[in-house]
């Protein structure tokens, strides 16, 4: 990369705490960066991680309620284990199989059968009963159809990797977002002009629970900030209170909060890896791009899909 | 969709509501089965048959098995499954099999759980007969008509008319002019033509009356110490008319009742039908029972009732009182299914009867061993004409029009029936619920009939109403109206004789005096004449007017007033009435007020103010706070929405065809079915009490999408809203078009050519689609222009395949074979195609508050904006300039409410006018805004979002909240039309139009106009010349021509000599030359539209010669003809 005019580098080291981490959900810190970079690693972590979904549905038979194409959505939903797709390939790409997504190498089999012949109670088509050639992929039962007796339902499903900016089916992430960090000032020389009550009304104000009183020395501390949402209502309670200046909040510049979760493919810690991995393979690509180098499987990723 | 289950026994509570809603249809039917057929076939008048030169005369041909003949004839149940068949009869009715099935039942027999019944399954479709209005029955209406002057000589623009109907629901409409001298005529239609009779014979006529009788009677109701005050009716002036009345019957000489009928017998024996034998005394008591208030049996009632309405007659003439309105709903009732049919049948069999007599006596004429006796060859010729009967019935109701010679006294001829649309739940209540004022009131230019009155309140919904052209005219039912009937709420069919009685004796203990037999000597100020029914039963003191009120008694008191209204007691029992429920201040017997409020000085209270809704209208929550076209708007979108249509639907399709086309040039009738279905539909989070009470979640019909109101791209602008494309991505708005073509080869088969369905097994291009007996897989997906099915035709031996039309791929959802005419050949079958319709751009979508547009862009997930803290992206972007102007603040109202109530997992109540019923201390939304509060939300529905494409806080606050969407039927993947090149018109070569034949749009003058005046000609040459008709005529520049042009031969050598070398043959160019010239010297070549060659042949075909000078026009030395 050639340096900016004067020389200047304007290269910064984000800085990442996690602060929890389970298997679908994390919250973590990201420090010393901007928005266009936070912005960038959420968007990537929504729709340019890769993950394994239905693609292709074969339906052999169905007297089910719904209808082929219906099924064959909703088999497309269903969050499929995602780990090792990174490691795939996008069946276009595939050699081995001239992109037909047939082979081991882009694509999973999944085969179902289900008939009910239990007389009283409907049958329950679940996620559970799709049986694939690869015996690594499992889920979780997610409830595909229900069958009366005597309706049967029979088809093959091929899962292909993808990625969510081309179907959602794709997306491994539920939620991401990020917040900026607050930085609340409290001006207490002001705020020892308030009474209790007025102090409780400021409290109050605010919908989600920012502040509170504390209940030894009366005084307003700042319980969470992090509660804050940016709505203004204190700020407004304030101004109406003719104490402008009494709270004063900033948004930090430099400091995110995300919150990741994830749909069950991959696990949360594998969707920021992997959306690190990504962003850093598109900036390789832009890099690369000067040199018209043959981008291959990156290409993909900077044309958008 | 419903999620609890509760037992069978409430499930069908659940839905009693819902079918109450249908009852006006199904319980006028059940009469008609129950007694109304026995009354009517009572009143077919007996024919009688006598042939000349044979003395047995044959009397009453009309078999005593007709009932039963009749009812299983036409009207016999058949399982609905059996489309073919033209079984005519009302579901749910008492015939149905289906009758008082629960909903296990149903669903056991392909039916909806719902399935509230009232229509009639004919030809495979479902039609419903359309309630009409009609003038109240045996109602005598004062009316100031301008039309009234064109009866003749003398007549006034004032009349005093009266409907009256019989047991069998046949009506013949009186009318009673006033005339330029103070006389009146009484008119009346028979036969095509309206006959006016002078009052006084028919006075004469009725009963055995004198002069002197008829003058009081007349003059009762005026006496010489009346001044004009409250109460008087009548004038001074009329003893002067009836002394004319008198004078014009005496102008006749006819002086006693048999002179009259005489004169009257004599008048109508030539019109009478089948009283061309019969004296002059019979026929006129004929046509006095026939025609003259038929509604009543005792001449002496007539009388009376002639004479209440000629004293009505002259108290409007002399602006005593006022005339009636009748456009106002008081006056009017409706027009039912079973009184409809009941009407029509004795008309057919009257004419059936007419038709079958003419046949027999040409017989016994002809054939002299013809025995009238003979019962058996009688009924042979009854049978003969007997199929079109059932016929007519049939085609009545399947086309909706009713072929009869004398009208029926029905205001319109055709569009009696209508389809029952099952597009969604919403236009199929509708349809049912709908009451139209009449196809001729549609022409007229006034906008009186269409003003919503006064009266219709609460019976008639004042927002459900279409906007244009049959605006106020196509009204409906509120939710809570009801239409009498015959059946009280016991489901016991109503004595009305009994009723009568027992009113007549409740009215006499309250001091009524009953007439007995002739009208009494006094009139309005001081008593009050009482009618039941149209019938005067008695007079009451005005002072002492109290009523004891049976079931569903209409009291019509019109109180005595000064140029008000002519005053009278007036009592209505009979069927075909709006009623609605309220509270009503009844004095109880023992002093108590049943525990109404004594503050509240009203005599009627309403129970709810949503009573006044109809209840499309109801289901628009909180509507009270939109602006009211808004609500009319949603109305009309609520019944456009693609929704749920049925939930049996996988057994409906053979029998929902409906007409859209006729494919009659492939020997095939081809019918089409389209409906429309939506592939993940949710309950409201923000419903109505409505909602709920009739069932709604049975049939749902949007989506709660998460609504954020602001302009975020530009793509929102003009009503045009953006959609996530990952919600679409996950089913949001999905949907499927189901569409039936139902084939009857043997429809179209003539002679011995019979056609069949049958696979090739010569050719090998037929697809694999087709199975072995010619018809699509199910399952399989089929192309445009693929080939689906073929047909064999048994003659020519060959198999023609039949391609998919339209350019959207299908699937075959379903194909059912109709085996019923099944000699050894298939030839009736229906294939049900499905679509896969997903939202793209150019769909169109609303909210529930009259709040549509067109989605402009599928925009990706990740650059919609954001919410910091919950991380939800909106599924839908709409324009905040979307409510200022038009107000529709429930919109937002539900948003709030529909978060609050997703946050609390509750739905919210949102039926309006709550607040006017409860003592609500706050408004909606300070009930609403601590609820979000409470969640960490803001107070007024807004949120902090960021940027989705620069993650940055966005500087105002969005208004994000759930909303109810439906989305509409419209959809452009039906409507976009676009051609490069194609079809082109025979004669002019221009492109031709139609979206169907891959037509072009029309580029017209005012189109043109515009590229005028841009100055765009290179653009309107390409429009107008180069993609349309371009063309390159050969003229003549020496005399002008551009037809004469003709191709010179070349000589052939050359072609011969590329022949012996083995070349390919190369066409020769072309050369032309002027036949008129003789040369070819002056040929040019020209660039034309073609149409303007068109036009020189079409001038040329009149003997003009359109003559062409083109500007390098060579000349011919010699032989010049500059003048033309």
């Amino acid at each position: 990369m050639e340096r900016a005019a004067g020389g200047v580098s304007y290269q910064r080291f984000p800085r990442v705490r996690i602060r929890e981490l389970k298997d679908d959900y994390a919250k973590f810190e990201l420090r010393d960066t901007d928005a266009s970079m936070a912005n960038a690693l959420r968007r990537v972590m929504i729709a340019e991680v890769p993950t394994v979904a239905i693609d292709l549905v074969e339906i052999e038979v169905n007297s089910s309620v719904l209808n082929d194409e219906f099924i064959a959505h909703r088999l497309g939903l269903i969050p499929l284990t995602s780990a090792a797709a990174m490691a795939m390939r996008f069946s276009r790409d595939c050699d081995a199989c001239d992109g037909d997504g047939s082979c081991e190498y882009c694509s999973v089999e999944f085969h179902l059968a289900a008939r009910a012949t239990d007389s009283d109670q409907t049958l329950e088509v679940t996620s559970n009963d799709l049986r694939s050639t690869d015996p690594k992929k499992s889920c979780k039962g997610i409830l595909i159809v229900k069958l009366r007796r005597g309706q049967e339902l029979r088809l093959r499903a091929i899962a292909r990797k993808g990625i969510g900016k081309d179907h959602a089916k794709w997306s491994p992430a539920a939620t991401v977002t990020f917040m900026y960090e607050p930085e609340i000032r409290i001006n207490e020389e002001l705020m020892e002009t308030l009474t209790l009550e007025e102090k409780r009304n400021l409290v109050e104000s605010s919908p989600t629970k920012v502040f509170n009183i504390d209940p030894n020395t009366q005084q307003v501390v700042v319980e969470d900030a992090e509660a804050y949402t940016y709505d203004d209502e204190v700020i407004k309670k304030v101004d109406a209170m003719g104490k402008p200046g009494l709270i004063e909040i900033n948004a930090k510049e430099d400091s995110f909060i995300f919150t990741v979760e994830t749909t069950g493919a991959i696990t949360a810690y594998e969707l920021i890896m992997n959306a690190i991995t990504v962003l850093r393979q598109k900036l390789d690509a832009v890099r690369l791009q000067d040199d018209d180098a043959d981008l291959g499987e990156l290409g993909a990723h900077l044309v958008g899909g | 969709m419903a999620a609890g289950k509760s037992s069978s026994a409430s499930k069908e509570d659940q839905y009693a509501a819902l079918r109450e809603l249908y009852r006006p249809h199904i319980d006028s039917f059940d009469y008609f089965i129950d007694e109304g057929l026995d009354k009517m076939l009572q009143s077919i008048r007996p024919v009688e048959i006598t042939v000349p030169n044979s003395p047995t005369t044959l009397r009453n041909i009309l078999p005593a098995s007709i009932r039963f003949s009749l009812l299983f004839f036409f009207f016999l149940p058949f399982a609905r499954r059996l489309q073919f068949s033209g079984a005519v009869f009302c579901v749910l009715s008492k015939l149905c099999h289906l009758r008082g099935a629960d909903s296990e039942k149903l669903i056991f027999h392909g039916e909806e759980a719902t399935e509230m019944g009232g229509y009639f399954i004919c030809g495979g479709m479902e039609r419903l007969v359309r309630i009409l209005i009609l003038q109240k029955r045996n109602y005598p209406m004062g009316l100031i008509r301008g039309s009234f002057v064109n009866r003749g000589a003398g007549y006034t623009d004032k009349a005093v008319i009266i409907r009256c109907v019989q047991d069998d629901q046949s009506s013949v409409t009186i009318k009673l002019y006033y005339l330029l001298n103070g006389s009146a005529r009484l008119g009346f239609w028979l036969g095509g033509r309206e006959f006016l009779l002078p009052v006084g014979i028919v006075l004469k006529a009725l009963i055995d009356t004198s002069d002197r009788e008829i003058f009081t009677s007349l003059t009762c109701c005026y006496s010489d110490h009346y001044e004009r005050g409250k109460g008087v009716v009548s004038t001074q002036l009329i003893g002067e008319r009836a002394q004319i009345i008198l004078d014009e019957v005496r102008d006749l000489s006819l002086f006693t009742r048999t002179e009259c009928l005489l004169h009257l017998g004599k008048y109508f024996r030539s019109v009478m039908e089948g009283f061309e034998k019969d004296d002059f005394e019979t026929v006129a008591e004929a046509v006095l029972k026939d025609y003259i208030f038929v509604h009543l049996q005792n001449n002496h009632d007539k009388f009376n009732l002639l004479i209440f309405m000629l004293q009505k007659l002259y108290a409007i003439v002399d602006q005593t009182a006022s005339p009636d309105k009748a456009d106002a709903l008081q006056y009017q009732e409706v027009l039912l299914p079973g009184h409809l049919i009941t009407v029509f049948l004795k008309d057919r069999l009257q004419d059936w009867l007419r038709k079958s007599k003419r046949l027999i006596v040409e017989e016994a004429t002809k054939n002299k061993s013809f025995d009238l006796n003979d019962s058996q060859e009688v009924r042979k010729f009854l049978s003969k004409t007997s199929a079109y009967v059932g016929k007519a019935i049939q085609s009545m109701i399947k086309v909706g029009k009713v072929n009869s010679q004398s009208g029926l006294d029905l205001p319109q001829r055709d569009g009696m029936t209508i389809h029952a649309e099952r597009l969604n739940f919403h236009r199929y209540i509708s349809h049912f619920r709908s009451v139209h004022r009449g196809s001729s009131f549609a022409k007229m230019r006034t906008t009186s009939v269409r003003k919503l009155l006064p009266e219709s309140w609460g019976f008639l919904c004042p927002v459900h109403t279409p906007d244009g052209e049959p605006c106020g005219l196509l009204n409906h039912m509120t939710s809570t109206c009801r239409i009498s009937s015959f059946y009280n709420s016991e489901g016991a069919t109503k004595d009305f004789q009994k009723i009568k009685m027992s009113l007549i004796a409740r009215l006499v203990g309250a001091g009524m005096a009953q007439l007995l037999p002739r009208i009494e000597r006094t009139g309005p100020p001081e008593v009050l004449h009482v009618h039941v029914d149209g019938c005067i039963v008695g007079s009451i003191a005005s002072a002492k007017i109290e009523e004891v009120i049976p079931e569903d008694l209409e009291v019509g008191y019109v109180p005595l007033s000064h140029g008000g209204a002519y005053p009278g007691l007036y009592l209505f029992t009979n069927p075909a009435r709006f009623l609605r429920p309220a509270f009503m201040e009844i004095r109880c017997p023992d002093g108590g007020d049943g525990g109404r409020n004594k503050l509240f000085p009203a005599t009627h209270e309403e129970i709810h103010p949503t009573a006044i809704l109809s209840v499309v209208a109801n289901l628009t929550p909180w509507s009270d706070h939109n602006q009211s076209p808004r609500n009319m708007y949603q109305c009309q979108m609520a019944k456009q929405t693609m929704g749920f249509c049925g939930q049996a639907l996988k057994f409906r399709t053979d029998v929902k065809a409906f007409h859209l086309q006729m494919y009659v040039i492939l020997l095939l009738a081809v019918r089409w079915l389209i409906k429309i279905f939506f592939q993940t539909p949710q309950t409201p989070i923000v419903r109505t009490a409505t909602y709920s009470k009739y069932c709604m979640d049975e049939f749902p019909s949007g989506t709660n999408a998460i609504v954020a109101v602001l302009s975020y791209t530009g793509y929102d602008m003009e009503d045009a809203m953006i959609l996530n494309k990952s919600s679409v991505d996950r089913g949001m708005f999905r949907g499927h078009i189901f569409q039936t073509e139902c084939i009857d080869l043997s429809a179209k088969s003539r002679d011995n050519v019979t056609e069949f369905f049958c696979k090739s097994n010569l050719s090998r291009d037929t697809t694999a689609s087709i199975e072995s007996d010619g018809l699509p897989r199910i399952g399989e997906n089929i192309f445009p222009n693929e080939q689906y099915y073929s047909v064999c035709n048994n003659l020519t031996g060959t198999v023609r395949p039949i391609k998919l039309k339209g350019s959207e791929p299908a699937a075959i959802d379903y194909v059912a074979v109709n085996g019923t005419n099944f000699k050894d050949r298939l030839q009736k079958a229906n294939i049900r195609l499905r679509r896969v319709r997903n939202p793209i751009i150019g769909d169109k979508f609303s909210s529930r508050h009259g709040q549509k547009g067109v989605c402009s862009q599928l925009w990706p997930d990740i650059d919609m904006p954001f919410s910091a803290n919950t991380g939800m992206r909106p599924d839908l972007i709409i324009n905040p300039h979307a409510f200022p102007s038009r107000m529709t603040i429930a919109m937002l109202l539900e948003s709030i409410a529909a978060k609050a109530g997703s946050l609390k997992g509750k739905f919210i109540d949102a039926t309006p006018f709550a607040s006017s019923v409860k003592e609500r201390s706050k408004s909606i939304v300070d009930e609403l805004g601590p609820m979000l509060a409470s969640y960490g939300f803001n107070y007024h529905g807004t949120e902090v979002l960021y940027s989705g494409v620069f993650g940055t806080e966005m500087k105002c606050e969005i208004f994000l909240g759930p909303v109810y969407y439906q989305r509409l039927r419209h959809m452009v993947s039906d409507k976009f039309q676009v051609r490069t090149t194609g079809r082109i018109d025979q004669i002019t070569r221009q492109p031709i139009g139609g979206r169907k034949y891959g037509g072009g749009i029309r580029f017209g003058e005012m189109e043109r106009d515009a590229l005028l005046a841009h100055g765009a000609s290179y653009l309107l040459h390409d429009r107008l010349h180069s993609c349309s008709d371009y063309h390159i005529a050969d003229v003549c520049s020496i005399c002008g021509s551009l037809l004469t042009a003709t191709v010179i031969k070349s000589e052939s050598q050359k072609k011969a000599k590329r022949d012996m070398l083995g070349l390919p043959t190369v066409k020769p160019p072309k050369n032309f030359a002027c036949q008129a010239c003789k040369t070819s010297k002056g040929m040019e070549t020209v660039a034309m539209p073609y149409v303007f060659r068109y036009l020189a042949s079409e001038l040329a075909a009149m003997n003009i010669k359109l003559e062409l000078r083109l500007s390098n026009r060579t000349e011919l030395p010699t032989t010049t003809s500059e003048e033309s």
